[in-house]
């Protein structure tokens, strides 16, 4: 009985003890598994766990015009976020829904709160806090626990719509910004780089503006406590850009063209940047900022289209305009000279096609050279000198004109005007061009089509007697272009006393800007909208404002001495030389006034 | 006490055990060189007390006592309820103002008082009514450590008791009945006798959302053990413990920290001082040329090694998560007073049983 009990004690003994030991193997095991086979992983988690880092985000670049005037600077916003350190009390909720009735409510406000915290990933109470707003919080401190101030950034530009159009907006990042910008910038991250620049400067030169991002490295504990900044990898401000657009005059030349659509471009014809360069109807970029879907969708669809940049991308008839210019292809082709005359009876005749033309004028101009045909403007004239160009010549011509090509580096969004070719047109139309074509292309109408930027660079071309740089708005394309034709010093300078006839003289289509001192010499031009057979009908379509021809202007000054070259187009403004030239006038004296 | 190298390896074992525990205490309790010492004095000085005491006294003086200290037990279980703090929802501790108690850890010890007492009474034999009533005793007491509610604690009150009753001797043919018993009855006692607090932590051992907390604190706990990799980080190096990533660093994770600190090295001596304290003792118990007709010293004293054994296998099981978390102390290694005292006066009583000391 004794024994017995003894063995049954000690057989228990022995299976508790070998239950024990290979549970003790088992857990031995384990830790081999997790400290020797998992160790280096889960000592990688625990880094992880406690070290990380949070962005710091720099300062984008100030753009300033020339005449040093800030257009878009980082304004310091603050926002208010959970703080996971510790937890806000329920005082502190009820007091913030107080201090903001409208921003906030109290029930949103809790599953913020507690969302963040559930989570450990800090949320935004509220944005954009102003000075005011923030004193209240701040005073409010002992109370308001629980939540921290974040520092931020807001682009906030000149509010003046001139502006807009040429310094562009900053918007959220898309697809297409993340393949625009991948190939221009280096070290691009589409993840921190949350906005970036989708039009005008901003996009050209996001990489300098934006400037670096730093780091700041820290271990924090499991609550998200930040203990130790452990590193600090230092940000860099973006860089400030000084653009060549002369607010002032800029500004002015927003306001001359009042409510009407068109645009203005100067050219500085000493470095051939730009100074001004407007698109109307325009927007402030501010309000750009925080713009609804619907309110962007309404912008896009308004007729007058204020978002477009008439500057870069329109492209207009240069009608008459275009004339000086083929004026240096038929004298230097001599395809005529300056005493060859015709008799301008208000329309040509197209013998091959048997078409007639109508001129502007009724009645016609009479006798008429040259000379006059550029004063006055004589459509039969240059009709009929169209006849004589031949296509390869002119093509080429036009295409050392820089017509076909990018005209601005820094112009963004940029259209080109386009090159008249077989090509374009057997593209457009499945047919090459013939010899009708260049009655219309003559005078600048039919398909010729430019942009002010091109009608501004032409001008310059003409002022600075064929020799020419792209323009440029920052950065300078020191790249000298040359017309493919040259004049002698002497049809140079009769060209140009033309142009200035034009202004001066009281036969001139320009006469009525009253040019004065100015010493500008122009041409002006109408640009009709549709294409119009007789005179009836011309009335009937002058009844529809928005039918009415553009009105066209380009010009430079002073002419001795050319400083500035100027496009104007002002849209269903009809007489170039009586709404256009004005602007122009007004807008050259502001700039040579200001030095 | 006779001084031969089995005696060594076991008094070296627990020296060991002890210091290290004081040790990993003194590292994760904001390095605090007075607790260390006080930990230090405590376990010293109460397995010293019980040791000398128990031995000193007769022991059919001390089992005399035995159903007294199982019902002073029970009431201080009791008066828990009404006086206790509560932590996590729920009440455990006594507050003594110089030292928190948790009476519940002691219920191991004084049922094993209190049933070595009954069966010495009738001579270990055991009877059909004898083994339902200890059965009972057993059953009822675990409730009001149960509904404090402390489930953990209470299922390994009762695989304890079980556990001493098996060694007694009691037939095995009860432990099967309870065994299949017990795992029909779970869905029953799973939907209508937990909390949410103790079905969250059963729930998230078997779900693979990482967010759940009690899942997060096993995370952690890995983290922790695997990132001491073979050579630990060295001594109070605990990145873990010092970014406060494992919670209950100070209690029940705290071998983690331990891990953490020095490897699988450590972790190895540790399991290797353990298995040979615990081994040593038994067998030297149990292979005692001198076993007499009275076991009660014997049973006593293999049940208390045992515990010791098993406390310190189901908490590092759980902090390497092999088994759910339930919140078992660490022997000598756990911050807390109930749990020191209650491992101090085991390993006295092991000291005092007759096999060990003559």
């Amino acid at each position: 009985m004794k024994d017995n009990k003894i063995q049954i004690y000690r057989d228990r003994t022995k299976i508790l003890l070998g239950l024990f030991i290979s549970l003790l193997f088992i857990a031995l095991t384990r830790f081999f598994y997790l400290q020797i086979i998992e160790g280096n992983d889960l000592r990688e988690l625990r880094e992880q766990n406690i070290n990380t880092f949070e962005y710091i985000y720099p300062k984008r670049g100030r753009i300033l015009s020339s005449d040093n005037v800030v257009l878009a600077e980082d304004r310091k916003i603050f926002s208010l976020a959970v703080d996971l350190e510790q937890k806000p009390s329920e005082e502190a909720l009820i007091l913030l829904t107080k201090l903001f009735p409208k921003r906030l409510d109290l029930d949103e406000l809790r599953n913020k709160v507690s969302e963040s915290l559930r989570y450990r990933k800090s949320q935004i109470i509220l944005e954009k806090i102003e000075q005011a707003d923030l004193a209240k919080i701040l005073v409010r401190s002992r109370e308001i626990r629980g939540f921290s101030i974040i520092e931020g950034y807001e682009r906030e530009y000149n509010s003046h719509p001139s502006i807009f159009h040429v310094l562009g907006h900053m918007g959220y990042i898309n697809e297409p910004d993340i393949s625009y910008f991948t190939p221009k910038i280096e070290n691009f991250n589409p993840k921190l780089w949350q906005k970036v620049g989708k039009s005008g400067i901003e996009r050209v030169y996001e990489e300098k503006l934006q400037g670096n991002h730093g780091k700041r490295f820290f271990q924090r504990n499991a609550r998200g406590d930040r203990r130790v900044t452990t590193n600090l990898a230092p940000f860099q401000e973006g860089d400030e850009l000084e653009i060549s657009i002369n607010f002032s005059a800029q500004k002015l030349a927003f306001e001359l063209m009042q409510e009407r659509k068109g645009s203005v471009v100067v050219i500085d014809l000493e470095d051939f940047s730009i100074p001004v360069a407007i698109s109307t109807p325009s927007i402030s970029a501010n309000d750009l900022k925080d713009i609804s879907t619907a309110q962007y969708q309404d912008l896009l669809n308004d007729p007058s289209r204020p978002l477009f940049n008439r500057a870069f991308m329109g492209l207009y008839p240069p009608a008459s305009t275009i004339k000086p210019l083929l004026t240096v292809l038929a004298l230097s082709n001599k395809y005529t000279d300056w005493d060859e005359t015709i008799l301008d009876d208000g329309f040509f005749t197209f013998e091959e096609e048997q078409r007639v033309f109508n001129a502007w004028r009724e009645g016609g101009h009479g006798i008429t050279d040259l000379k006059k045909a550029l004063v006055e403007s004589s459509n039969p004239f240059f009709m009929n000198l169209s006849i004589r160009y031949e296509k390869e010549e002119f093509v080429n011509f036009l295409r050392s004109s820089s017509f076909g090509s990018k005209l601005c580096e820094d112009c963004y969004p940029h259209q080109f005007s386009p090159l008249i070719d077989d090509s374009w047109k057997f593209k457009n139309f499945g047919k090459e061009l013939f010899k009708g074509d260049f009655i219309n292309l003559g005078v600048g109408q039919g398909y010729m089509l430019t942009t002010p930027l091109h009608l501004s660079l032409i001008a310059g071309i003409l002022a600075k007697k064929g020799t020419y740089q792209l323009p440029h708005i920052v950065k300078k394309n020191e790249t000298i272009l040359k017309l493919n034709k040259d004049l002698s010093e002497e049809d140079w300078s009769k060209v140009h006393n033309a142009l200035v006839d034009v202004i001066y003289s009281p036969n001139g289509t320009g006469y009525r800007i009253n040019a004065g001192e100015l010493n500008l010499a122009g041409k002006s031009g109408t640009a009709q909208v549709v294409d119009i057979s007789s005179r009836e009908e011309y009335d009937e379509v002058r009844k529809n404002p928005l039918l009415r021809d553009h009105a066209v202007f380009i010009g430079f000054a002073p002419y001795d001495n050319p400083r500035y070259s100027i496009a104007v187009i002002v849209e269903n403004g009809e007489s170039g030389g009586r709404t256009a030239g004005p602007i122009a006038k007004k807008v050259i004296e502001e700039l040579l006034d200001g030095f | 006490m006779v001084f031969n190298l089995r005696n060594f390896i076991i008094i070296f074992s627990l020296i060991i055990i002890i210091l290290t525990g004081a040790l990993t205490i003194y590292s994760v309790t904001s390095i605090d060189i007075n607790y260390f010492i006080r930990f230090l004095l405590i376990s010293i000085f109460v397995i010293l007390l019980v040791a000398i005491l128990f031995n000193q006294l007769n022991l059919n003086r001390i089992l005399s006592f035995g159903w007294l200290a199982f019902l002073l037990n029970i009431l201080l279980v009791l008066s828990v309820e009404i006086f206790g703090a509560e932590i996590n929802g729920s009440k455990r501790w006594l507050d003594f103002g110089f030292l928190s108690l948790q009476p519940s850890e002691f219920m191991k010890i004084t049922f094993a008082l209190f049933a070595i007492q009954y069966l010495r009474f009738y001579n270990y034999k055991f009877t059909q009514l004898r083994t339902l009533f200890l059965i009972l005793v057993l059953f009822i007491s675990a409730i009001p450590i149960i509904i404090q509610p402390d489930l953990g604690t209470g299922l390994v009150y009762i695989m304890l008791g079980l556990m001493f009753l098996f060694i007694c001797g009691m037939n095995k043919n009860y432990f099967i009945a309870m065994g299949v018993f017990g795992i029909l009855l779970s869905p029953i006692i799973y939907s209508f006798g937990l909390t949410t607090y103790q079905k969250g932590r059963i729930i998230s051992w078997f779900s693979s959302d990482q967010n759940l907390s009690e899942k997060w604190n096993i995370l952690q706990s890995e983290i922790s053990i695997g990132s001491g990799g073979l050579f630990g980080e060295g001594f109070l190096n605990s990145k873990q413990n010092e970014f406060n990533f494992l919670p209950e660093a100070d209690t029940d994770f705290i071998f983690s920290i331990y891990a953490e600190q020095f490897g699988f090295i450590g972790v190895f001596i540790i399991f290797l001082m353990l298995g040979c304290f615990i081994f040593f003792t038994t067998l030297f118990t149990m292979t005692e040329k001198r076993l007499t007709s009275d076991l009660s010293p014997y049973y006593i004293g293999t049940y208390c090694t045992l515990v010791i054994g098993f406390s310190f296998l189901l908490n590092i099981l759980m902090v390497s998560g092999l088994i759910p978390v339930v919140g078992l102390p660490l022997p000598f290694f756990t911050k807390g007073g109930s749990s020191l005292l209650c491992f101090s006066i085991m390993i006295g009583l092991i000291f005092s049983s007759r096999g060990f000391l003559k």
